[in-house]
């Protein structure tokens, strides 16, 4: 409340001496004394003054209307005299303030800037209310009428601090920003500092910037010249200090921690006291210092982080050096590099000195081999980098690169799809060792992983569709779901094509089972008994999709069996008139029982072996050549076969090439499996499936040429081989020699011709 | 709370705040000063114009106040001369309290009150010849004929012929 007498206002036709007088004792009341508080009587009277001062319309005497009435079309407005004596009172006012402050320093004068900041700000909003007339009428004129330098009175009052008292301060050795800078840097040197007070000098910077053209804008000119820059410039000397000592003092894995500190430390300041613009330059500059001017250092650390699988500093390094461009790249390489040599090594450490091992490599042990470094460093790739685009992309590089190639494999490209099929085929039998549904599922979710990386995905194909075709024909597959799941997650990988054969093998599997039952009933129908006691099953197996081959040599189909092969041959023919059959004895099997021994044996044999031991029904002696007569089999296989039931002990060979029935045979089981592979057809198999493979591969380069030359019409010669190329590669890669060959073979068919007068030019012929 | 309002002739109003407020000037002061039960002086404005102002910001306490950096919504505003039925019934006075309204609004910071006095004013000058206007306002022909020959063409634009 004021206390003292208030001076009596001035009438409303005062004159500019005795208006003002009474004017700038309100006006020093509010910017000085406002703690004193203002009553309501002294505002009103304040503001009434000042109001009917600006609505006069008298002449007295000075020149202000004349000069007024010459431009302008309008009324003359009052003002200007009031405004000229404001701006007289701020620069005194400033000036004072300015004295006082010269002998300040540091955090002193930061303390009084605070302090007269607030309380001038304050006092000129009130004092810009009083004046809301002046504002609005002629300040509002002259600014209409273009004039610069012509402010609402609050911003003149900014303006006035800025010219007489900032600019004055910074001027000398830019005390005030020093001052900050100091305070900043004693908080980077660990210590507690009055934010609060930082925040409020930085603030006044920002207040302070006044956009010319529109003084609502804030324009941040004043902040950037008189903080920002200079902040920048400490900053980056002092982190370049900072993080050189650091380093020559400490590892980089303690540096990692330290650089990812101060990062977040200066985001932190930002919220607290700078102007959020400054973020951008700041962090930069922050991340140019503390990492890219490193950043070889910590590239040259890698190899040793991922060495010792140390995951923290590996995911800290990731961060730090994804902030800066081009920072990962060399990362991205050394990862790419480590997982080949991974991988290699794995490879290396099983195959043994050497080679040792090559020949007898497990697929399961090979394959688990391949998964374990794979899956360490996907791990590596998901926890450490985030599962980034790039790294994902080395490591799949990386493991294509050791899957295909690798001490195991040689030069082979064929070596690792067939370990994988035969791994997936001994996931897929019975008896594996995976008992429960969901780990085979797994398992064979691994084997896709593999896959995936396999380049020659035709020569898998066709070692899986013969393995197939083993564990249907001989009924030793695992579960029916567990072969369409792993057929599905094929055909996601590769398309409907790539496993349609596979599919067409279940179909054909399950139309021999209603076969077989359509047939026995028939029979049972028929009443017809020139069958005998035997019990006979079925498969009728597309030629075009099973990898099965005639049997190489005659054979004596035993007449035991005959009226039963006749009869289906008739009932097949009856029904499919026109099908080609084709028996294949090589893949049947059967069972006999014993009827000459006490204890009663069923013994399980191939239909080769069915065929010898069934002469035996009328001869207990017989001799190789009456054996190779009667079955039809050739004298090598033969010869083979009859040692395996010699070593059997059914058969006994005492004498050179005469085969006896061994009358005392005995066996712990009554079922006796005889049928065992004879280690001859197990290795043509492997050359087969190759042989098979690359048979296909000039088809699909074949087939290949001929669509693109179909769709194109013209093409040059390698224009073709590299589309050919990138078609098939999904496949396999194709050899280019084998390309020219197919092209050489199309020009002979005349699918495509040379064109006239050029030489790597092809046409297509309709 | 209600405040308490002195006229220059000295007479006391005791309103609402809320009504006292649609005068910015007292709405600035009350912010700045702060509340207290201080009577607050109203230098430039009599007891009968106040009580004819205090009608109206009585009836349009609940409007919302014209913020002022709305320059569209204000452009809008100016453009027409319609004024609502109350406030046409409102100032529906004679010409003395019609210009001391005025006054009072323009010193007071109402400025929707301005608006609807000088609006009134426009109605009342449309469609009459400068003759009529004179005669209406009381107001005494100062130019020479040559000056008002001069106006006439430079305002020729203007008449609505």
């Amino acid at each position: 409340m004021a206390t003292k007498a208030e001076t009596p206002m001035p009438p409303a036709n005062a004159d500019l001496q005795t208006t003002w007088a009474y004017l700038e004792e309100g006006v020093d009341h509010i910017m000085t004394r406002l703690r004193d508080g203002i009553s309501y009587s002294k505002y009103m009277n304040l503001y009434t003054v000042a109001y009917n001062y600006c609505v006069s319309s008298r002449m007295h005497g000075n020149l202000d209307s004349s000069v007024g009435l010459g431009g302008r079309t309008g009324a003359n407005l009052m003002g200007s005299d009031l405004y000229n004596n404001l701006i007289r009172y701020f620069v005194g006012h400033l000036t004072e303030l300015r004295n006082t402050s010269e002998s300040l320093v540091d955090e002193a004068l930061l303390r009084y800037y605070a302090r007269e900041w607030d309380r001038y700000t304050t006092g000129a909003n009130y004092v810009n209310r009083l004046f809301t007339y002046l504002n609005r009428h002629w300040v509002k004129r002259e600014k209409d009428e273009g004039r610069k330098n012509v402010y609402q009175v609050y911003t003149l009052a900014l303006v006035q601090w800025k010219i007489n008292f900032f600019i004055h301060v910074q001027n000398k050795h830019t005390k005030l920003a020093s001052a900050i800078l100091k305070l900043i840097e004693s908080q980077r040197n660990g210590e507690t500092i009055d934010q609060g007070l930082v925040k409020k000098v930085i603030d006044s910077f920002v207040s302070l910037g006044l956009d010319e053209s529109d003084t609502n804008k804030a324009s941040l000119e004043v902040y950037k010249e008189h903080f920002e820059a200079p902040f920048i410039a400490a900053t980056e000397k002092y982190y370049k200090t900072e993080s050189d000592t650091f380093l020559a003092e400490n590892t980089v894995s303690d540096y990692l921690k330290r650089a990812e500190e101060r990062l977040r430390e200066e985001e932190d300041r930002i919220e607290r006291y700078l102007n959020a613009n400054t973020r951008k330059i700041l962090i930069q500059k922050c991340e140019h210092v503390l990492i890219r001017e490193h950043s070889e250092k910590m590239w040259d650390d890698f190899q040793q982080l991922l060495d010792y699988d140390k995951d923290e500093d590996l995911q800290r390094m990731y961060a730090l050096l994804a902030r800066i461009p081009e920072g990962l790249e060399p990362l991205r390489k050394k990862f790419e590099e480590h997982v080949k040599r991974a991988g290699q090594q794995a490879i290396s450490k099983l195959v043994g000195e050497g080679g040792a091992n090559i020949d007898n490599l497990e697929p399961k042990v090979y394959v688990d081999a391949l998964l374990e470094v794979y899956r360490k460093n996907q791990h590596t790739v998901q926890r450490s980098f985030k599962s980034e685009m790039g790294f994902v992309a080395a490591l799949d590089k990386a493991c294509r690169d050791f899957v295909n190639r690798n001490s195991a494999t040689g030069t082979s490209t064929t070596k690792s799809p067939e370990l994988l099929a035969k791994h997936a085929d001994a996931l897929l039998r019975k008896n594996n060792k995976l008992a429960e549904e969901g780990d085979l599922e797994d398992a064979l979710n691994q084997v896709m992983v593999l896959f995936k990386y396999i380049d020659d995905k035709d020569v898998f194909q066709t070692f899986y569709t013969t393995k197939l075709s083993k564990r249907l024909i001989h009924g030793v597959s695992a579960s029916d779901e567990a072969e369409a799941s792993m057929i599905s997650k094929l055909k996601d990988a590769c398309g409907f094509e790539y496993t349609n054969k596979l599919q067409r093998m279940f179909t054909d599997m399950s139309l021999s089972k209603d076969l077989t039952d359509q047939f026995k009933e028939r029979i049972e129908q028929s009443g017809d008994a020139t069958g005998g006691d035997i019990n006979f099953s079925i498969m009728v197996l597309g030629t075009n999709f099973w990898p099965l081959n005639a049997p190489p040599h005659e054979f004596v189909i035993p007449r035991e069996i005959l009226p039963t092969y006749e009869r289906f041959t008739r009932y097949y023919q009856n029904k499919h008139s026109g099908r080609k059959l084709t028996w294949l004895w090589n893949y049947s099997k059967n069972e006999l029982r014993t009827n000459y021994l006490n204890q009663k044996y069923i013994l399980m044999t191939s239909s080769h072996q069915m065929a010898v031991l069934i002469q035996y029904n009328t001869n207990d002696t017989l001799s190789l050549d009456e054996l190779i007569t009667a079955t039809g089999i050739t004298k090598d296989l033969l010869v083979q076969m009859l040692n395996v039931l010699v070593k059997a002990k059914i058969l006994i060979n005492e004498e050179t090439d005469q085969y006896d029935l061994n009358p005392n045979f005995k066996s712990k089981k009554i079922r006796v499996n005889l049928n065992l592979p004879i280690k001859a057809e197990v290795k043509a198999e492997a050359a087969d499936v190759l042989k098979a493979v690359d048979e296909d591969r000039k088809y699909v380069i074949q087939a290949t040429i001929v669509r693109i030359m179909k769709a194109r019409k013209t093409l040059k010669n390698q224009a073709l081989i590299a589309e050919v190329v990138s078609q098939i590669s999904q496949r396999f890669t194709p050899k280019i020699g084998d390309i020219k060959k197919a092209i050489e073979t199309l020009l002979e068919k005349e699918y495509i011709e040379r064109a006239e007068g050029q030489r790597d030019t092809y046409n297509y012929l309709a | 709370m209600p405040v308490l309002l002195v006229t220059s002739d000295n007479e006391q109003f005791r309103v609402e705040k809320v009504v006292a407020q649609r005068s910015v000037l007292i709405k600035n002061m009350l912010e700045d000063v702060g509340e207290s039960d201080q009577p607050i002086p109203l230098p430039n404005v009599t007891a009968p114009v106040l009580k004819k102002v205090l009608e109206y910001c009585d009836h349009h306490q609940t409007d919302p106040l014209p913020t002022g950096d709305e320059p569209s919504a204000d452009e809008s505003r100016k453009r027409t001369t319609d004024i609502s039925e109350w406030d046409q019934k409102f100032i529906t006075v004679d010409q003395e309290m019609l210009f001391e309204i005025i006054l009072a609004a323009n010193y007071l910071d109402i400025k929707p009150l301005l608006d609807v006095g000088c609006k009134t004013v426009a109605n009342m000058i449309k469609g009459k010849s400068p003759e009529e206007i004179r005669k209406l306002f009381n107001i005494v022909n100062d130019f020479t004929p040559e000056e008002e020959a001069q106006i006439k063409k430079e305002n020729e634009w203007a008449e609505d012929r």
